[in-house]
């Protein structure tokens, strides 16, 4: 029997069993369902982890050293780095305040930054200008603020919310005022906002979790944040970033910038270097750890719905003993029975496949309110189909095998 | 077709290892119409059975068209059966959930027939069976004549040479038993070898030469 009679002959089944065959595809349906949303879940997890890995940089190493770093310092290890790796320094947070024309403004930290911070992990909209080495070597005094779209805005750190009396939180004050080229006073001194950088709303932030501000910030160079720093900055950390362009140029910059650590503050020193590839990694374990139970459960579901599929086909067998009889005198041989079977229960699998699909999708757009945005994978699709199918056919070969081996006169005498 | 049987047993499995068949020795001629009559219960349907290659002599020769049956394969029974052979049952067996022209179409399906060509030729026969108004129609629908008239037209789907016919009259009202036999004599003077089970005497006189049996034997 040809393909298409195989599938007439099984469609024709199912659909004069309706209540039947929607209850045998039930544990199916929930089965599909689970793994419908969990790989899609998965996939999107895996797509984030992919584009943050594209927009950090490639061969990218991080280290937080408990100590302040000079210019010198940073020239020095700039040169002993492969060539064309991007080095860059960022100091502490500083907590402080501003004032715009007499209105005191908190609510934020200050940092100090290298123009380099921009070649990793830069996802803003620059209105205005970032720093430049002139901004470095001459300590100019400018700023740059970070606007956050509504629904990415850092909470109001609370500590301040009971600062001195009439100011403002920084990030209310900027929804209303463009602070763009005026002038600010921090510690005293008169800076200007030479630049706002405005941060991509969320599901296009694919930024890690460690390079994203979780506080409203204002940026100044490197070197002027050290000279407004108060009297014990000694006591500040330096967070060091490399991006090298590859993961063979990270191993050897890892050990460039250890010895470099050794040689500036002695043997002992133990600087934790973290390549990012790792950091990746981990996130990506940890995706699939958070949807482990998930594909436990939808596992159990579709041994379950393998036992429907299996019973219904035992059913369905049972009670067409005759019809094998008659087809059998008729001419058609074991093969064509254990496929018509076959055929009968892969098509109920795919019903299950369909129903579970939908039940799937409706619960990624209901249920996971992920952060990125959500796309339809057609290869999600493709494995759920499969799988339904596999499951079925697994489930069905064994009464089937014993349905093709009826013999055809007992068949045809059975009422 | 020819057909030649030499010392057929079948012995069932039961607690008296039962002898349905004891030493049947047969030979039916290509283009013969045999009659096979006898009491209930002594071995017609089994003979049948045996010679449609639906089941299996415990003992004995069976050659059909001069090949031994006994060394074929399942596969190679079920297509001898498929083009060489067609049944016609007492109780029809036509399938309930089928329109009658799928009925017909069905042997087809196991065919090398392409696709296209099956409903036009099972609506031919439809015709020849003179139930050509009646193709959409299920089974259930259908008068036992009628069904029977269609279970004929399915029998012909791959063009056999032998027709089995196990009492294809035995369900059927005297009238509709003519039609069936005048058709079935029909078809054996267009070639078709038949051999027909019958209980009633009227029936096989239509036939070519009657088979007596008794007790599992021909007598
Ligand atoms: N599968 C079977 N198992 C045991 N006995 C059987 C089986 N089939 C038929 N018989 C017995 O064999 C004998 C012949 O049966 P059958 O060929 O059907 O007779 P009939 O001449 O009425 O068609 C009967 O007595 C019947 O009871
Ligand atoms: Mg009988």
């Amino acid at each position: 029997m040809k393909l298409p009679d195989l599938i007439a002959t099984g469609w024709l089944e199912i659909r004069s069993h309706k209540m039947r065959s929607f209850l045998s595809v039930f544990a199916i349906a929930i089965g599909i369902a689970t793994f419908f949303y969990t790989l899609s879940i998965l996939s999107q997890r895996y797509r984030d982890i992919d584009r943050t890995a594209e927009v950090s940089g490639k061969g990218r190493l991080d280290t937080t050293v408990e100590r302040p770093l000079s210019m010198d310092q940073y020239n020095q290890l700039l040169r002993m780095l492969p060539p064309q790796a991007s080095l860059s320094f960022q100091t502490d947070e500083m907590f402080t305040s501003a004032t715009y024309k007499g209105q005191i403004l908190t609510g934020f930290f200050l940092q100090g930054l290298l123009p380099t911070w921009q070649d990793s992990a830069f996802v803003y909209q620059v209105e205005g200008r970032f720093f430049n080495w002139q901004d470095i070597k001459n300590k100019h005094r400018v700023a740059l603020i970070v606007v956050y779209p509504r629904e990415k805005e850092p909470r109001h750190i609370s500590s301040v919310d009971s600062g001195p009396a009439g100011s403002v939180q920084l990030q209310d004050f900027i929804k209303h005022i463009n602070l763009l080229n005026q002038s600010i006073t921090i510690s005293d001194q008169s800076f200007t906002v030479v630049g706002i950088l405005r941060a991509p709303p969320v599901e296009k932030d694919f930024r890690a979790p460690e390079d994203q501000e979780s506080m409203q910030k204002i940026f100044i160079p490197y070197t002027t944040w050290y000279d407004i720093a108060p009297r014990w900055w000694d006591s500040f950390s330096t967070r060091v970033r490399i991006v090298t362009g590859s993961e063979d140029k990270a191993a050897r910059a890892t050990s460039v910038l250890h010895s470099f650590l050794r040689q500036q503050f002695g043997p002992d020193f133990l600087p934790g270097i973290r390549l990012f590839r790792h950091q990746l990694d981990i996130y990506r374990q940890g995706a699939w750890h958070n949807l482990k139970a998930m594909i436990f459960i939808g596992l159990i579901a579709m041994i379950a719905g393998g036992i429907g599929i299996m019973n219904i086909t035992m059913v369905v067998i049972f009670s067409r003993t005759r019809e094998i009889g008659i087809r059998r005198a008729l001419g058609a041989s074991r093969l064509d029975i254990l496929l018509q079977f076959l055929t009968e229960a892969m098509l109920l699998g795919l019903c299950g496949a369909a129903g579970g699909m939908v039940l799937g999708y409706l619960a990624v757009l209901h249920m996971a309110n992920n952060t990125s945005q959500l796309t339809f994978s057609w290869w999600v699709v493709a494995a759920s189909v499969l799988l339904a199918l596999g499951t079925s056919f697994l489930f069905a070969l064994y009464p089937a095998y014993e349905a093709s081996k009826l013999r055809p006169v007992e068949a045809l005498k059975y009422e | 077709m020819v057909i030649h049987c030499e010392h057929l047993v079948k012995i069932y499995q039961t607690a008296d290892a039962f002898r349905a068949l004891n030493d049947v020795s047969l030979d039916i001629a290509p283009g013969d119409f045999a009659a096979v009559m006898g009491p209930s219960g002594c071995g017609k349907s089994t003979l049948l059975n045996i010679l449609g290659l639906l089941d299996e002599p415990t003992s004995g020769v069976y050659r059909l068209n001069d090949i031994s049956t006994a060394d074929m394969s399942d596969r190679v029974r079920s297509r001898t059966r498929r083009d060489h052979i067609g049944f016609i049952f007492q109780s029809f067996n036509l399938l309930p959930k089928l329109s009658v022209l799928q009925n017909i179409a069905l042997p087809m399906r196991y065919g090398n027939l392409p696709r296209k060509d099956i409903l036009p030729r099972a609506y031919e026969l439809l015709q020849r069976v003179g139930l050509a108004d009646k193709a959409d129609r299920t089974p259930q629908e259908l008068s036992g004549g009628q069904c029977q008239r269609v279970a004929c037209a399915r029998a012909l789907a791959n063009r056999p040479e032998l027709i089995l016919a196990d009492e294809p009259t035995g369900n059927l009202d005297s009238k509709a038993g003519e039609d069936i036999l005048s058709l079935l004599r029909d078809l054996n003077r267009s070639g078709i070898t038949i051999v027909m089970v019958t209980h009633d005497d009227k029936i096989a006189h239509g036939a070519k030469h009657i088979i007596r049996m008794k007790d599992g034997e021909i007598v």
